[in-house]
């Protein structure tokens, strides 16, 4: 155990910092504001196309997919130094997170060329389109339908909560492609263009406001997209949803140790009872990081356990849920208003901590249901890591 | 920080897994807490196997995987109480096979001659009937002395493996000779070095008694009520570095300097009052620091040990034809039982790991781990004790000594609530930026933040 890095994690640190000092956008620059995540500000188009090309924006990837192929705790340090100026290396996470890293992990050359590639370099934007009406913690279930038909599939159905879909230029889209296999076994992953005839996005408000548009219903109507956009083996959409999503989750919770942070120097405890709660969090976000970076050490040595990383994200999720009601209630009649106590931002800013705390708190449940709710993760934790009997 | 055990650290923790598992058998715990089986010999085993030798600050994470193992094993020995209490406060004093144990409250200094009478009962002393020495601390520095020098007396406790014990001074006399020159006041030493490994005990010893505590008065509060038992002007000359006249020290400011509560009220109060004046290291010590750890990592391995018990429960027992561990109202109450002692176990064992490394973080880490191992008895005995139904409301059942060993820990030293105020108090006198949390006190200060909201990269899905 060692309390710190060693000198090549360190100097790699120092110098991700000289590029921030040099070149991180200031707030004028910076004045337009993502109104969605799939919308990126011509500015922060700039911004990740610069990181991209210096090879800071996924320093793990190699040069030709915005990398410099870091080690994993380089990456690590990278990603702590972006928080702690509460900047993104993106500002369409689940295009870069997720959709991006798919296309690495599973696509052909081609696809990687012609996908991967503009949405690193922020030229184009993507979206998350699993979760449907009827399938949301039980995703295995998606109804949406894609039938081969020569080279093109044809697909049929609705999703639901598809985050930035209106601001978005392609969907990466998990379809049912055969209906008669088991409910894992049948689905398989299209990359649909938004611009699809047949596909019809319909955003819709969040608990923050009727004009804070980011949710998105997305209709397909025989929509046909060419079968050179289907991502990894027909019928093994499985392997890609848990591939994508393990690969993310390695350090998915250092959002939340990013939060309880920010969180640590925004909440201003009032009674001792706010103290107390105060030092809960002080305690939750140092427990997070000593957690995740043994979770880190594992995974550079190459152990995946993507089951041990349902602990950091229920705990860290839970933690900065339970400190921003905290600080909430603490705020008193100041928190009733929207959108800013804190600061003149205009009602369209998105920032958490940027927000009134009522809108923060709120906002903290993205973090217990999105990605897994908390329940499932429980039951996660129970019956992959302890050993509990499934029912 | 890569916080992981190392290879020499795994290594070990098997050895010591291996050796508990041979020397300290369940049924060995039961014959102690059954029929009065006497510990000596298991004692004499942790000494024969060098346990009691890992007294150098930077062995602190190895005697913290001992400790969790012991704390596994509801070790029936004064093993914690010798290695976290008595020899930090002892540093020239401790000797493998001796048993140890501190007061650390209730207990004054008079002048008398060349040294001084200590008169007083300390009411809750860990270990403190079976120990061969004791250290005490009072307002005129920390001593040790034989057991025959004081009264003390088992005071019959719920927890069956436990000893604490009423211990009276009567008119003990004690002499410079017997001054352990300990460590009890915050670490200058310890905040200004980097992270090189130095026995601490060296420089504690060659430091001049316990000068270090004349540091303490930030501390009005322990003044304020415990009262003057103990004047200036009378220990002049062996307390160097106090300040004017009017310095009245007690037993609680020491209390408060090596910022160590007791459990009694006053040892509670002083213990948080020297958090709140102090920057971020005060009221931290070596003392203070281990002491705290110690328990921590004794709880939670306490702790793991209920939630092992508990899973090896609701996976045999069957009601409505499934195993119980089948249905989700248990499973969940399971996972949060692992999720406390996953967040417990990595403070308690990132204090030790500061405490090895000299690191400046030491007191607030020791807060930390001392409050979250608090917090993780608290659902683990909860949910343990719910989820075992009737069966763990038997004496028979084993379950009892770790949750009681658990829950005993929470007693002591202080509990999760008061280290938790200590703590807040701490951070918020600490330098922590005031006024609009957009206008500073972070990296790139003065340039409105840059980001599109964090729930969005919190949850991608
Ligand atoms: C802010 C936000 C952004 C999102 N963005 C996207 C996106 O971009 N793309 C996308 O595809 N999806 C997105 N989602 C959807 C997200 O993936 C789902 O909300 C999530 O999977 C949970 O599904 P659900 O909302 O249908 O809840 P349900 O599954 O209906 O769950 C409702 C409640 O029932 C509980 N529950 C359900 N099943 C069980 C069980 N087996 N045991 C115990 N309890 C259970 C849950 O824990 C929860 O408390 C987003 C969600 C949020 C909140």
């Amino acid at each position: 155990m060692r309390l710190t890095f060693d000198g090549d994690v360190e100097s790699f640190r120092a110098e991700f910092a000289a590029f921030l000092a040099e070149h991180a956008p200031d707030g004028a620059e910076a004045a337009e504001r993502s109104r969605s995540s799939a919308h990126v500000p011509e500015w922060a188009r700039r911004w990740q196309r610069l990181l991209f090309d210096t090879g800071w924006l996924l320093p793990g990837n190699p040069p030709e997919y915005g990398g410099r192929n870091a080690t994993l705790l380089q990456q690590y340090v990278h990603l702590e130094e972006l928080a702690r100026r509460r900047i993104y290396h993106s500002y369409n996470p689940q295009g870069l997170g997720i959709v991006a890293a798919s296309l690495l992990s599973f696509g052909t050359e081609e696809q990687k060329r012609r996908w991967a590639v503009p949405i690193l370099r922020a030229e184009i934007t993507a979206a998350l389109g699993m979760s449907e009406p009827g399938a949301g913690s039980d995703l295995a279930g998606l109804r949406t339908r894609a039938v081969l038909d020569g080279d093109h599939f044809v697909v049929n159905g609705q999703k639901v909560w598809t985050s930035g879909a209106h601001d978005a230029d392609v969907l990466l889209t998990f379809v049912r492609t055969d209906p008669d296999a088991p409910k894992h076994k049948g689905i398989s992953v299209l990359l649909v263009p938004t611009a699809t005839p047949g596909v019809t996005r319909r955003p819709f408000g969040s608990i923050a406001g009727a004009d804070d548009l980011d949710f998105n219903e997305v209709f397909f109507e025989d929509a046909r997209v060419p079968a050179a956009n289907l991502l990894g083996d027909l019928n093994d959409g499985w392997r890609v949803a848990t591939g994508s999503l393990g690969h993310e989750r390695t350090l998915l919770w250092l959002s939340f140790a990013a939060r309880l942070e920010e969180l640590a120097e925004d909440f201003r405890p009032v009674t001792p009872l706010d103290r107390d709660a105060y030092a809960t969090l002080l305690m939750d976000a140092q427990a997070l990081r000593l957690l995740g970076s043994e979770a880190l050490a594992r995974a550079d040595r190459g152990e995946q356990d993507v089951a041990a990383l349902s602990v950091l994200k229920l705990l860290g999720s839970e933690a900065v849920q339970a400190a921003s009601e905290r600080a909430l209630e603490a705020a008193g009649p100041g928190a009733l208003a929207h959108p800013a106590t804190t600061a003149p931002h205009a009602h369209l800013h998105l920032e958490a901590f940027a927000a009134g705390w009522f809108e923060r708190y709120a906002r903290s449940f993205a973090g217990t249901i999105a990605g897994g709710t908390s329940e499932i993760q429980r039951t996660i934790i129970a019956e992959r890591l302890l050993g509990l009997p499934r029912k | 920080m890569l916080f992981e055990f190392d290879a020499d650290q795994r290594l070990w923790q098997d050895s010591v897994r291996r050796a508990v598992a041979k020397e300290c058998p369940p049924a060995l715990v039961r014959a102690v807490a059954d029929e009065a089986a006497d510990p000596g010999p298991l004692w004499r085993a942790w000494n024969r196997l060098g346990w009691t030798e890992l007294t150098a600050p930077g062995e602190a994470v190895e005697l913290a995987i001992v400790l969790e193992e012991l704390g596994r094993a509801a070790d029936p020995t004064p093993y914690l109480a010798t290695m976290t209490q008595f020899a930090p406060l002892a540093p020239g004093d401790h000797r493998p096979g001796v048993a140890g144990a501190a007061v650390l409250d209730g207990v004054t200094a008079r002048p008398d001659g060349g040294g001084w009478l200590l008169d007083g009962t300390a009411p809750h002393v860990l270990d403190g009937d079976r120990a061969d020495r004791l250290a005490v601390v009072t307002g005129a520095g920390v001593f040790t002395v034989p057991a025959e020098a004081v009264t003390a007396t088992r005071v019959p406790a719920f927890d069956p493996l436990l000893h604490v014990a009423e211990v009276t001074f009567d008119g003990v006399l004690v002499t410079t000779a017997d001054a352990t020159g300990a460590d009890t006041g915050p670490d200058t030493d310890t905040a200004e070095r980097t992270d090189e490994r130095t026995d601490e005990r060296a420089d504690t010893r060659t430091s001049a008694g316990i000068n270090a505590n004349s540091r303490a008065g930030t501390s009005v509060g322990a003044d304020v009520r415990t009262g003057a038992n103990f004047s200036a002007g009378t220990d002049a000359g062996t307390i160097t570095g106090t300040g004017g006249g009017t310095d009245v020290r007690t037993a609680a400011d020491v209390r408060t300097a090596a910022g160590i509560g007791t459990g009694t009220s006053a040892g509670v109060d002083v213990c948080i009052g020297a958090g709140i004046g102090g920057g971020v290291s005060a009221g931290s010590s070596y003392a203070r620091d281990l002491a705290l750890t110690g328990m921590a990592v004794t709880m939670v391995g306490a702790c793991r040990r209920v939630l092992d018990l508990t899973l090896e429960h609701v996976r045999s027992r069957h009601q409505f034809g499934a195993p119980i561990g089948s249905y989700q109202a248990v499973k969940h109450k399971a996972a949060d039982m692992h999720v406390a002692v996953r967040r417990a176990r990595a403070l308690a064992y990132y204090a030790a790991l500061t405490i090895a490394a000299g690191d400046p973080r030491r007191g607030t880490a020791a807060t930390m781990a001392k409050a979250a191992a608090g917090e993780c008895q608290s659902v683990v005995f909860r949910n343990g004790l719910q989820l075992f139904g009737a069966m763990g409301f038997t004496w028979e059942n084993d379950v009892q000594f770790a949750l009681k060993r658990a829950k005993a820990g929470e007693l002591m030293l202080g509990g999760a609530a008061e280290h938790r105020a200590r703590l807040a108090a701490e951070h918020l006198a600490g330098g922590r930026p005031t006024g609009d949390p957009l206008a500073g006190g972070r990296p790139g200060a003065g340039r409105p933040p840059v980001t599109d909201g964090g729930e969005r990269h919190a949850a991608h899905l």
